[in-house]
């Protein structure tokens, strides 16, 4: 036991540090699906995508001598905005592509069509990186070295600070543009009621794409945060990281843009320090591998017994 | 008594959407439902076919419970609908919507269709005939392996009702089954809907609008306003009903059409 | 008026298409048979199939042919090219694991993309008694690990039944879910799957993580050992009969009937009766035994299995044959398993055999990673993409049809109607 609090608190962190980072991706499937009721599974590859632009452009200041030149937080903005233009742009683009031709099928046939997409980028981006950099794996440069120690158990990385920071000064100025601004209360009207937003002169399709850079751009700017803190990046990481944020999502409430913010950092907590309690619970046979399998298992559980999440609706009078 | 609802409410949120019904209807009866839009017909049939549970009251069959069953447990119990909006296997052919309103009355399981044992087959063909029957019956003969997507509206509810005859209901839940229909169908289908109870002994309960109808065919009519039961009787009881006048002000006194 | 007996050939004196169309397949079978090591002639073979397959012609004509080439031509090809042979067994797994999913997918509606984990409990549940591997578990003095080889037949049900009880208990939790949904969380169950077999070899060995298990003991039969490329091929093309076989039957039968109606309209299906909740358990487990099964004819072929075999992407390459194929469809899901194996596993590879050639010819310079074979995902999602945009009833959209009595009925009428004099030929 006292070893498990004395454990504990770095968890606590480190699950702090990564629900920020789902919060933000799950903003991304939230937005999209409440606009379009289409969980976007390319949205995973969307903040890999980010990831890797935010990457590549530190290793290009790097690689000019600008990087040691400027102090680290303007570095990591330019890293930002690559990520959140490169996935935003490529969020619309994926849009316009793959999911406006078949808007009105069934709806099983966007759905199939986003794992299409997913799956495509995944090796599109390995085949890109591959033929530019004879590699598909990257290795971001460390912006922010200090560590600031509080007790020998729990040691704060200055990074996981700057994460926190900038995701939170984000989410903060999503929520001002949906709910502030006209696009963004335009983007809540198309949520509620396409037909009728569109009767209003709303631009639906204009939103729409709107909607898909915003979420793309989150989850861009995710993914240059996730290449800071943990600095190795593939062309796979988006995909457990985007069931889990998607996970994040339902557990807010999907459709609810305070929802993915509560879930994400509810997730990442969970997450974290449950897998240490059940590893010290069950004297190892379950440990740190079997993380994932936790969080598929709050999935499950969200969405069996409570599919609106927690901030979400009540649903089932019906059989 | 074939169907006894006692007590039955059914609140949606903050809404009384059906408050405390009685309601009873003999075997081999044919009866109404009316009021006005929103009155809580169709959330009454909908809690009859198992969709809404009850907040309060029950509701039974010949005695068996009704209440908190599922809606293929109600079939089984022998009631079937149909639908305000037709509610068909648009993908499926005719001949296999009315075949799957059979699938309680065919008792072929997993084992027997794998090994397609003589028993299955010969199962089978009798579906088979029996639902070409069905369709001759409802007049859809011919047109058995169209697919019901591609049907004329009028045949979409011929279909319809072949699909919930074969379930072969004690009572048969008709949901506004003239909508859309111009004077001659409507006529045709009351006398069907005659023809149903009279040949094969269905009681049978429909939400209507077309005034005409309701007078010409119910035995008996149940007038709903706002979830509650302003009115019960005869026709003739009913067209002279002044609360029932009241409730249609606005729309039109129940007779004229 | 009694039906015609149906002809052998529609009429004599065939239009020039159909002549055309047996010329092509008989061509290709001479072909192939005559040039074992053309890729060409390979890929034709195969063509004549589909050819065969929308050839209007009597099933007393088509099938002797098709056995023929599946039973002659093929076997007499693969003894000289097991290369090819490799290529159609393994194109064999495919198509019967593309079947079964396609009765979960298509024939109910159920979007499961974590279909490969019953794949996996079916090779598992073999590999695990098939090699030494239980004797880390199992302590008693009769038990004999690995378990000879006739013990493989027992095991493909063994497989199909432990792959039914994952289907039923995957089933259980996602019966009220809808669609998208339910998909992810078949996803979610696929995975935990693989992290758990990654992970089970403690405290208790059970599957040895990602080590795997081998050597896998080859089937039995009365003496002889089954290890043979050819032997495998055999018993993929039987095991495909029969899960074709059963598949077709249960799309006309009752059980077929009512997944047709659940996936059009769930709530008008239950109105008339379907009992949702057994269908759809009903349709998980098939679906699942049919992955178990030929999961253990996976591991005993490949001798070796680790979770590596059994990923996400697996799961997706299937769901990609259907949709190419056309959901809904057994035939689809064939010529899908097929034509994607083969892409895979010929076209892609002589792809890359050729960039390659001119890399070291230096003509070009492509470094090693661009391998095309290797480009699954990329492959699996375009077809995905393409398909859902421009065709997403697929190849051999799935087409209602009705038993073979219908027709019978039709024309001579019910006895209902004989008893009462009625003409039925008015209709």
């Amino acid at each position: 036991m006292e070893q498990l609090l004395h454990i504990l608190p770095q968890s606590l962190l480190d699950g702090l540090t990564l629900g920020f980072v789902y919060a933000m991706v799950a903003l991304g499937y939230t937005m999209i699906y409440g606009v379009m009721e289409l969980i976007n599974f390319a949205h995973s590859e969307v903040f890999m995508v980010g990831a890797f632009a935010g990457t590549e452009m530190l290793l290009f200041l790097q690689s000019r001598g600008y990087l040691s030149a400027m102090p680290a937080p303007v570095a990591l903005i330019v890293a930002l905005l690559a990520g959140i233009l490169m996935s935003g742009t490529l969020g619309m683009l994926i849009e316009r592509i793959a999911y406006r031709p078949i808007r009105y099928a069934p709806r099983l046939v966007p759905f199939i069509s986003a794992i299409g997409v997913s799956f495509f980028l995944q090796d599109a981006v390995r085949l890109i990186e591959g033929l530019w950099k004879n590699a598909f794996y990257l290795t971001a440069p460390t912006l922010f070295t200090s560590v600031i120690t509080i007790t020998p158990e729990l040691r704060v990385p200055a990074k996981s600070l700057i994460v926190i920071l900038a995701a939170l000064v984000m989410m903060l100025a999503l929520n001002i543009f949906v709910t502030r601004s006209k696009w963004g209360k335009a983007i809540r009207a198309v949520a509620q009621d396409k037909e009728t937003a569109s009767l209003m002169s709303i631009n639906v399709n204009s939103v729409i794409a709107l909607t898909f850079f915003v979420g793309g751009g989150m989850g861009g700017a995710a993914g240059t945060l996730f290449a800071t803190q943990y600095s190795l990046i593939d062309p796979y990481i988006g995909f457990i990281l985007g069931i889990k944020a998607f996970t994040a999502a339902v557990l807010g409430g999907i459709g609810s843009i305070p929802g993915a913010m509560v879930g994400g950092l509810l997730l990442g907590i969970l997450e974290s320090t449950g897998i240490v309690i059940l590893g010290f619970a069950t004297h190892g046979a379950i440990g740190i591998e079997y993380k994932d399998v936790l969080a598929f298992v709050i999935l499950i559980i969200i969405l069996i017994f409570k599919p609106g999440g927690i901030l979400g609706e009540e649903v089932r009078e019906k059989a | 008594m074939l169907l006894e609802a006692r007590g039955v409410s059914k609140r949606f949120g903050g809404l009384m959407a059906i408050d405390k019904i009685d309601f009873t209807m003999e075997a081999g009866q044919i009866a109404s439902i009316i009021g006005p839009n929103g009155a809580g017909k169709t959330t009454f049939f909908n809690m009859i076919s198992g969709y809404y549970f009850a907040d309060q009251g029950t509701i039974t069959l010949d005695g068996k419970r009704l209440t908190g069953r599922s809606p293929e447990n109600v079939a089984g119990c022998g009631i079937a609908r149909t639908f305000q909006n037709i509610r068909l296997f648009p993908g499926l052919m005719v001949l296999e919507n009315v075949l799957v309103g059979m699938h309680r009355h065919l008792s072929a399981n997993l084992v027997q269709i794998v090994l397609n044992t003589r028993g299955v087959r010969r199962e089978e063909q009798r579906a088979y005939e029996e639902a070409r029957e069905l369709l001759i019956y409802t007049g859809l003969e011919g047109k058995e392996q169209e697919l019901a997507k591609n049907l004329s509206y009028g045949d979409q509810r011929r279909l319809e009702l072949a699909r919930a005859l074969a379930v072969k209901p004690k009572l048969l839940l008709l949901d506004e089954p003239t909508a859309g229909m111009n004077p001659r169908e409507t006529e045709e289908m009351t006398t069907f809907i005659r023809r149903v109870r009279d040949e094969r002994n269905i009681a049978i309960l429909l939400i209507e609008h077309d005034m005409k109808v309701v007078m010409g065919i119910s035995e008996r009519i149940t007038v709903l306003n706002y979830g509650v039961k302003i009115a019960e009787g005869t026709p003739k009881e009913i067209r002279s009903h002044s609360e029932v006048i009241a409730a249609y002000l606005g729309e039109e006194a129940p007779g004229d059409n | 008026m009694t039906a015609r007996k149906e002809r052998l050939f529609p009429a004599s004196g065939m239009p020039a298409s159909q002549i055309l169309a047996w010329v092509f397949i008989l061509g290709a079978g001479a072909l192939f048979y005559l040039l074992p090591d053309s890729a060409i002639a390979f890929i034709l073979f195969l063509a004549s199939f589909l050819v065969l397959y929308k050839t209007p012609a009597a099933p007393l004509i088509k099938l002797p042919v098709a056995a023929v080439w599946l039973c002659v031509i093929m076997p007499l090809v693969g003894l000289q090219n097991s290369y090819y042979l490799g290529v159609v067994t393994q194109a064999g797994i495919y198509v019967a694991l593309a079947v079964g999913l396609n009765i979960v997918v298509g024939f109910a509606g159920l979007l499961d993309m974590g279909y490969v984990a019953f794949y996996a409990s079916g090779a598992y549940i073999y590999s695990i008694f098939a090699t030494t591997q239980a004797a880390n578990f199992i302590h008693a003095p009769w038990a004999h690990f690995p378990i000879s080889g006739m013990w493989f037949w027992p095991f493909l049900f063994f497989g199909m039944l432990i792959a039914a009880l994952f289907g039923i208990l995957l089933g259980f939790p996602v019966l009220r879910l809808r669609g998208d949904y339910l998909a992810i969380v078949t996803l979610g169950f696929g995975e935990i799957i693989r992290i758990v077999l990654n992970n089970l070899d403690k405290p208790i060995n059970i599957t040895n993580g990602p080590q795997g298990l081998t050597p896998i003991q080859a089937p039995a039969l009365f003496g002889h050992i089954l290890n043979q490329p050819i032997d495998y091929y055999f018993i993929v093309l039987v095991a495909i009969l029969l899960i074709i076989i059963v598949a077709r039957r249960l799309e006309v039968s009752r059980i077929g009937r009512a997944w047709a109606a659940m996936r059009e309209d769930e709530l008008a299906a239950r109105s008339m009766g379907v009992p949702l909740v057994k269908m759809k358990l009903m349709a998980f487990a098939i679906g699942a035994s049919f992955a178990g099964a030929m999961g253990v004819i996976f591991a005993a072929k490949q001798t070796f299995v680790d979770p590596s075999s059994f990923t996400f992407m697996e799961s997706i390459g299937i769901l990609a044959m259907i949709i190419l194929g056309g959901m809904g469809s057994v035939a689809g899901a064939v010529v899908g398993a097929v034509s994607v194996t083969v892409l895979q596993l010929q076209i892609l590879k002589q792809l890359s055999d050729y960039l390659g050639q001119l890399s070291a010819e230096g003509i070009l310079s492509i470094p090693s990673q661009i391998d095309p074979a290797k480009y699954e995902r990329m492959i699996f999602g375009l077809i995905l993409i393409l398909m859902c945009i421009y065709r997403s009833q697929g190849i051999l959209p799935a087409k209602r049809r009705l038993a073979s009595w219908w027709e019978q009925i039709r024309v001579r009428g019910t006895k209902k109607e004989a008893e009462e004099g009625v003409d039925a030929a008015r209709s």
